[in-house]
């Protein structure tokens, strides 16, 4: 899981920083002239060691946007609205007020298992955060469910199981539970 | 982005920019205006379907909804094509992607300005044959090879191998019709078919967008190629009236170009640098205190 | 650190100690502001543990709204009181203007909580377009005109104190320079300290931000009006602001501490071709690195996408290879003296170091798909705001209060105090960097069921924060005191 995966980097490297810390802390004990251009050398060091983390950072990471792939079809579109404060989410589409109605209190679209589904997500109000979520509660993706915009978010499940949406961008007092339902099967 | 689907896009835009204005309790006391500027766009939204579905020649009937058909497979049928030769769709499609369309060649209405706005818009939009071609279908029995033929030569398409018109048996022609959307029905009254005029895109024997209208929009078709050329546009805005933009999408280039609102991003730097140029430059009375005296540090 | 001596030139010795009493002024505000806003945030994470099951969640977002804008006001107002404090060996900033932007600022807050806590306005503090039109009847069409009315004189008070610390800088440096080009060029030229170099950055750029709040409330207007606006642009304006407003306020603790901490060290930190290359390249990169906040926005396009991660990267380089690198090797077997102020400053360099890094995991795009908008954005956020410019603000006002009032500090509290600060401020951080981790919705004020754990990552905040807010107390216990000898002296 990506997000593990983070937050390990995060604890690895900010941990190394935190013992540069006390490591330069605990060397005041024992006070004594240091050559400035000793410590130049260090910061060049540091400096082309820290730009070639970026460009790995880069090359492992700029080719993997998750933004839709070029050159596929998806197996499936959905149709996602967001409104104030429920998902309608439905394989026909929603283009106003009674089919979003219709969209939140319908039985969940179920989809099937390693498909790829297109999501088609907008917003009849304000702006919203459309996020899947796993079987056992992980986020799998999301996008804007903007006014105005339609944004395509195309993933993949090969977990069958029920999917929680849940809305990731703050939208009034029924943010936390505004939500929606697909499954895979 | 959507703009090409005309009549329904609009509507659905709509639907969703009324219903953002109209509802709202807590919005503040300035809504009348809105109301006006809803109101006018709601009439001018009418107007464009109604004008859309006319000059399809069919009043009473709707031209089939896009977002039906999405990624729907469609049903590999047998063709018979203009020299008499059959072909499965599969293998058209696998080839290259397709721009599919049905007509029938006794048509006294919509069937050929519709062909002809086709034919301009295909070679306006460019990369037909290399990225796509036109496959015409005819959903009438009646019609045989030579009949199409005759079509191909009226539009003066009957050597262009990106065009290819053919036929196919009455029931494959049915199931494909309901695969896209493409109704027809026979009309004793005038002795014609009531059909729409549409333009259905294939990839890898998907549907993956339509175009309606007797009149074939070419930036509508450049965005139908471009997506049949794989290229992915992870977003498209909503048809409706917004004061400006920060970015367009182009579907001559397949980019986003940069659009007015963007202007309105760029002032606050613009106006930080007049600041600082203000402050530093032109400010009068302004005694620099510089070098006269050097500060003494104390460490 | 003595100033009589060196500005003889600028300042009269009354002038100078008024200077001086507004500073603390601003300081002793602060302090007050600290407890008030953190008990609000304390407020929140108790929601989120259920401990109020039968309040009305309209209640946590109003909470929400106020404690971010008044947390971000608050601090970037201790920042530019600290900043034009320390500016006046060097120049001339207005004591009026100081005292206006007092006044002004008062102004603002007091509307700001009449329009949260009196009018459950509840947007957060990005207000983002168009949710303060749609209230659902939860906060009437006043609170919106209040809290607009809020902004607009916090803005325009704090946009002429920017331009009033510039015009004092560019009272004795040319643009040149103050951006440091003669360091940058090789040329001789008169000696900048780096205070002013970061000053004179971060001033500019937070007028551009300035300027971008004010189109985005003249456009709210627009669309109330009738027009409609396009989401995506105010997006992007909003985020240009509140972007640049956030780190602004960590760059002027940056210069406090430039400024402040070679004293304690006892060696100099000056400007040189290195430092001035960062900070004019500080200059470019931030106009850009907003875009990591809409990346989720898929209507952008890709370049853009791209173009966010790579600045966002780069804006790590002069952080970390100068500034936080430079801090290090200040102190490096220095005779440092370790005191309250001197220790928070260390801290707070490292909390930004360590912030920094959880910002730069976050800017990018693949990871920023899992992580937008959970958890792990206050994490990244508090860590260089809580552990980070706040850290370095208390210690310029104990710096202060020390340096007035002349009274000695308890080396065992100024160790409970550090003690108390690192362990409640880190463990409640570890909290959000966990629960973002493991998916958690930022910004919730219940938890659903199928995210039950984030009530209980909420409860161990909870006692984190109380430990974080005893060493906050304790503080302001030791602070306070010197404080307000210095406002006797």
């Amino acid at each position: 899981m990506i997000q593990m995966h983070a937050f390990y980097a995060f604890l690895v490297v900010g941990g190394l920083l935190v013992l540069i810390f006390i490591y330069v802390a605990a060397s005041t004990r024992h006070s004594r002239e240091i050559d400035f251009h000793a410590a130049y050398a260090v910061r060049k060091k540091f400096f082309f060691v820290l730009l070639a983390l970026i460009l790995v950072g880069f090359g492992l990471t700029l080719g993997k946007m998750p933004y839709p792939q070029e050159n596929q079809v998806p197996d499936k579109v959905v149709f996602v609205v967001g409104k104030q404060f429920s998902f309608g989410v439905s394989d026909s589409p929603i283009t106003n007020d009674q089919e979003y109605e219709a969209a939140t209190y319908a039985a969940p679209v179920e989809l099937p298992v390693g498909a790829l589904v297109e999501f088609r997500v907008t917003s009849f109000d304000v702006n919203h955060g459309f996020s899947v979520y796993s079987p056992n509660g992980d986020l799998l993706g999301q996008t804007q469910a903007m006014p105005g915009y339609v944004n395509r978010l195309r993933l993949r499940f090969t977990q069958p199981g029920r999917y929680n949406v849940f809305c990731l961008e703050l939208c009034g007092m029924g943010h936390h539970r505004m939500r929606g339902v697909f499954y895979v099967k | 982005m959507h703009q090409s689907f005309l009549g329904l896009s609009a509507t659905r835009g709509h639907a969703g920019s009324s219903l953002r204005k109209s509802v709202e309790p807590g919005k503040p006391p300035c809504t009348r205006l809105a109301r006006l500027g809803f109101a006018l766009c709601l009439v001018l939204g009418f107007a464009g379907c109604l004008q859309a579905q006319q000059s399809a020649g069919k009043p009473s009937d709707q031209p089939p909804n896009e977002d039906f058909y999405l990624y729907k497979q469609v049903p590999d049928i047998t063709v018979q094509d203009k020299a008499g030769s059959t072909i499965q769709l599969s293998q058209i499609w696998r080839d290259k992607p397709v721009l599919l369309t049905m007509v029938f060649t006794r048509c006294t209405g919509v069937c050929s300005p519709f062909l002809n706005s086709l034919k301009s818009a295909t070679s306006a939009a460019g990369g037909l044959g290399t990225d796509y071609r036109v496959l015409v279908l005819s959903f009438d029995p009646k019609d045989s090879i030579a009949d199409m033929n005759g079509m191909a030569e009226d539009l003066g398409l009957k050597s262009n191998a990106a065009w290819i018109f053919g036929i196919a048996s009455p029931p494959e022609i049915r199931r494909l019709a309901e695969a896209t959307g493409i109704w027809f029905r026979w009309d004793a009254s005038v002795q014609q078919y009531d059909h729409p005029a549409v333009v259905v895109a294939i990839e890898q024997g998907r549907v993956v967008r339509m175009l309606a209208g007797a009149t074939v929009p070419v930036t509508g078709l450049m965005e139908v190629i471009q997506e049949l050329r794989g290229k992915f546009v992870a977003s498209y805005a909503l048809p409706g009236k917004v004061a400006f933009r920060c970015f367009e999408y182009d579907p001559r280039s397949g980019h986003y170009t940069l659009d007015w609102g963007l202007l309105l991003m760029v002032l606050p730097a613009t106006f930080a640098i007049l600041a600082t140029v203000w402050i530093f430059f032109l400010l009068p009375a302004r005694k620099r205190i510089a070098d006269s005296f050097p500060v003494a540090r104390t460490y | 650190m003595e100033l009589t001596t060196d500005v003889t030139n600028l300042w009269s010795e009354g002038d100078l100690n008024k200077f001086r009493r507004m500073t603390l002024i601003w300081g002793a505000t602060v302090l007050l502001l600290l407890p008030i806003l953190a008990s609000l945030g304390y407020f929140m994470r108790m929601f989120q543990s259920n401990f109020f099951p039968h309040m009305r969640p309209e209640w946590f977002y109003a909470v929400l709204t106020l404690h971010s804008l008044g947390m971000v006001g608050t601090w970037f107002v201790g920042g530019m009181a600290g900043v034009s404090y320390l500016l006046t060996q060097y120049t001339h900033p207005s004591l009026a203007i100081s005292k206006l932007n007092y006044w002004g600022t008062l102004v603002g807050v007091l509307l700001l909580v009449a329009c949260t806590l009196g009018g459950l306005f509840g947007t957060g503090w990005y207000f983002l377009f168009p949710l303060p039109l749609y209230s659902q009847g939860v906060w009437q069409p006043w609170a919106t005109v209040t809290f607009f009315v809020a902004l607009a004189v916090l803005g325009l008070c704090w946009t002429i104190w920017t331009l009033d610390l510039l015009r004092a800088i560019a009272q004795r440096y040319s643009l040149k320079a103050a951006l440091g080009l003669n360091y940058l060029l090789g040329k001789p030229g008169p000696d900048v300290p780096p205070l002013v170099l970061i000053s004179t950055v971060s001033l500019i750029v937070s007028f551009a931000g300035f300027v971008a709040a004010v189109i985005v409330i003249v456009l709210f207007g627009v669309d109330a009006l009738g027009y409609a606006i396009d989401p995506l642009l105010m997006k992007n304006l909003t985020f240009f602001f509140g972007h640049i407003l956030v780190n602004i306020t960590m760059y002027l603790g940056v210069a406090m501490v430039y400024e402040l901490l070679p004293s304690y060290a006892g060696r100099p930190w000056k400007t040189n071709r290195v430092v001035a290359i960062a900070w004019d390249a500080v200059l470019f990169l931030i106009l850009f690195a907003f875009f990591h906040h809409l990346y989720m926005d898929f209507a952008q396009p890709r370049w853009v996408q791209t173009f966010g991660q790579i600045c966002s990267y780069f804006l790590a380089v002069p952080a970390g290879v100068v500034s936080i690198f430079g801090c290090l090797a200040l102190v490096y077997a220095s005779k440092m003296k370790w005191t309250l102020a001197s220790v928070l400053f260390f801290l707070g360099i490292m909390g930004w170091g360590v912030g920094g890094i959880a910002a730069v995991i976050d800017s990018t795009v693949e990871v920023n798909f899992h992580f937008h908008n959970t958890l792990w954005v206050p994490a990244h956020f508090h860590t260089y705001y809580l552990m980070g410019v706040v850290l370095i603000i208390l210690g310029f006002i104990d710096h202060l209060g020390l340096e007035v009032s002349k009274l000695q500090e308890s080396p065992p509290r100024t160790k409970a105090i550090i003690t108390l600060l690192l362990l409640g401020g880190y463990g409640f951080l570890s909290m959000f960097y966990w629960a973002g981790a493991h998916s958690i919705p930022r910004r919730y004020a219940v938890y659903p069921n199928e995210l039950a754990q984030g009530t209980l990552y909420a409860r161990v905040a909870f006692g984190f924060i109380t430990v974080l807010l005893c060493g906050i107390l304790l503080y302001l216990w030791e602070t306070g005191k010197r404080c307000i000898k210095a406002f006797s002296a």
